[in-house]
């Protein structure tokens, strides 16, 4: 892949610190044993508990609408651009188009992230945009594109669901006709450990296998995104290994997590009507 | 190709009816014919024709050096070619979101340690491995492209021959590789669980597998099931509507069980492959 020669790069091999350090962090099997035991998260949370969740509006002042939400320490701002036509495009599309854009900021993670786009990050837009297409009422605006952009600032797990969820509220603090709140929950697996909202760390306690034995070695990452009353899934996306049955149960988990953060979103969606009618009121 | 309303009701009643435009039930797929090894200059080659779709497939092997924090394990990496010759839409950077799609889902699919174990690729712990290069070529595109690739990157792999390495000379920094001179002393990749994908396409209120184009065009939504073994290694939702929970657990175990007869049949096709056929269009 081409670089980018006008931004610093740094050299073009180096390596995490950490590889070198000495091989004291425990191991996947002694983390997993640990969870265990202990029955709660390193952050006292139960398995199935959701982080503390904290929204914001309009924060992003020259955007159109723009909301920040926070999960602990994951925080990602998305702002929502005005409609304009869509780019080289010779015939009229019925429908209006979404553009996504999800892009971990260089000093998210704990590798530095570059400014170009990786696989990662093109898949994540594209699921985003999976989710947003059944949520805004694009026959509102034929012929358009709504530009909507996810910025990672810290990743602490659960980013991509993070910036759905916000997406869907800077989509309505932008204005854009929508047909519901879209909430969006992650849950990892390992085993018969199933952990809702997981952080970076259990996220990838969850992306592999921790032992050889083939038998029971469930493990994955999914990712839902629910429009609550219509009771419609916008967007599906699981990655690892997870049996039929698993998957059922997940889903029914999810549901019901993703219902959960409905309330948070209206409140903090009536925050901002509110703010708007008392300045107005005074203006 | 664009369907006018009336066109859309008739394939539409034909599913309700459980009788397709082409005659087939909703569980039932197009004939598909397959071969293998075709292509002189690859390490292993496939290509599969799936009624009107038709897919290259041609594996690469290089010697690269593993990833720092991934020592042990070899690399894999795909690329989707979506050629202009399929559909006029693919000129240019037409068909880059497409290509982009089915690579990274093809990664997704295969990242888990028991759909494809990346570790018996490496060569020398830390210093040498081998990388896989898998480039897809889509020749054709007559509806269910996800199915089709899959099958022929699965089929691909396992016509793979890679290089016996008998040993390593290292010397300071400098490392030999042994490689053995017989042409045919070679090894085979272990693909038993490698991942088989299955476009479930909700039409109207039934869910049905292997979609043509005419009903690609009628479909709600769909969801790419990835399956290994008997589970599930990716699930991705596609197209631009959204499902009620009840269908997408009705669509997963379609997909789970359909790709579990696919892959059987897949298993049945390959051993009936005797070396050195000589069949299909490039020889």
């Amino acid at each position: 892949m081409p670089l980018d020669h006008k931004r610093i790069n740094g050299p073009d091999e180096t390596l995490p610190y950490s590889l070198f350090a000495k091989q004291s962090t425990p191991s996947w099997n002694q983390i997993f044993k640990e969870l265990q035991k202990e029955g709660k998260r390193s952050d006292a949370r139960g398995f199935l508990d959701h982080r503390k969740v904290f929204l914001k509006t309009g924060i992003v002042s020259q955007a159109k609408g723009s909301a920040y939400i926070e999960l602990d320490n994951s925080k990602v701002i998305v702002s929502v651009f005005d409609p304009h036509e869509i780019p080289n495009r010779q015939d009229y599309s019925l429908k209006g188009e979404i553009y996504c854009e999800f892009k971990f900021a260089p000093f998210s993670c704990k590798k530095r992230r570059l400014h170009q786009k990786d696989n990662e990050e093109n898949q994540y837009s594209a699921i985003m945009k999976q989710a947003l297409e059944s949520t805004v009422c694009r026959h509102e605006f034929p012929n358009f594109q709504v530009d909507i952009y996810a910025l990672v600032l810290h990743n602490d797990g659960s980013c991509l669901s993070a910036a759905i969820t916000a997406a869907g509220i800077a989509l309505s603090h932008a204005g854009v006709p929508m047909y519901d709140i879209i909430t969006s929950v992650t849950l990892g697996i390992q085993k018969d450990m199933i952990l809702l909202d997981p952080n970076v760390l259990e996220q990838s306690l969850c992306s592999g296998p921790i032992l050889d034995d083939t038998k029971n070695s469930d493990h994955g990452i999914v990712v839902i995104s629910i429009l609550n009353n219509h009771n419609q899934i916008s967007q599906f996306y699981q990655s690892g290994m997870i049996s039929l049955e698993k998957l059922n149960q997940t889903v029914e988990l999810l549901q019901k997590a993703c219902s959960d953060l409905v309330p948070l979103i209206q409140k903090c969606l009536v925050k901002h009507v509110i703010k708007t009618l008392k300045s107005s009121g005074e203006g | 190709m664009s369907l006018c309303e009336a066109e859309k009701t008739f394939v539409l009643h034909g599913v309700e009816e459980n009788f397709r435009l082409d005659g087939r039930e909703r569980e039932d797929y197009r004939p598909m014919e397959l071969e293998t090894d075709i292509v002189l200059h690859a390490f292993g080659s496939a290509r599969l024709r799936l009624a009107n779709t038709d897919v290259l497939v041609a594996v690469k092997i290089e010697i690269d050096v593993p990833f720092p924090e991934r020592s042990k394990e070899g690399k894999l990496e795909f690329f989707v070619d979506c050629s202009a010759n399929a559909t006029p839409d693919f000129e240019g950077r037409g068909g880059e979101d497409l290509a982009v799609e089915i690579a990274n889902t093809l990664s997704s699919a295969y990242r888990s340690k028991h759909a494809f174990d990346l570790t018996k690729l490496c060569i020398l712990k830390g210093k040498k491995c081998w990388k896989v290069y898998v480039d897809i070529l889509l020749l054709e595109c007559g509806g269910n492209l996800f199915d089709a690739v899959s099958l022929a990157v699965k089929a691909a792999l396992w016509n793979t021959q890679v290089p016996k390495v008998h040993g390593v000379n290292i010397d300071g920094n400098n490392i030999e590789l042994n490689v053995s001179e017989e042409l045919y002393d070679c090894d085979r990749l272990d693909v038993k669980n490698a991942p088989v994908m299955v476009t479930v396409c909700k039409i109207g209120e039934k869910c049905i597998v292997d979609p043509s184009v005419a009903e690609e065009q009628c479909s709600v939504g769909s969801i790419v099931v990835a399956v290994s073994g008997d589970k599930f290694s990716t699930v991705l939702q596609t197209g631009t509507g959204s499902l009620h929970p009840a269908t997408l657990m009705e669509s997963l175990k379609l997909g789970h069980r359909v790709a579990q007869r696919l892959d059987e049949a897949l298993w049945a096709t390959l051993r009936q492959i005797k070396p050195g056929q000589d069949v299909g269009f490039l020889k």
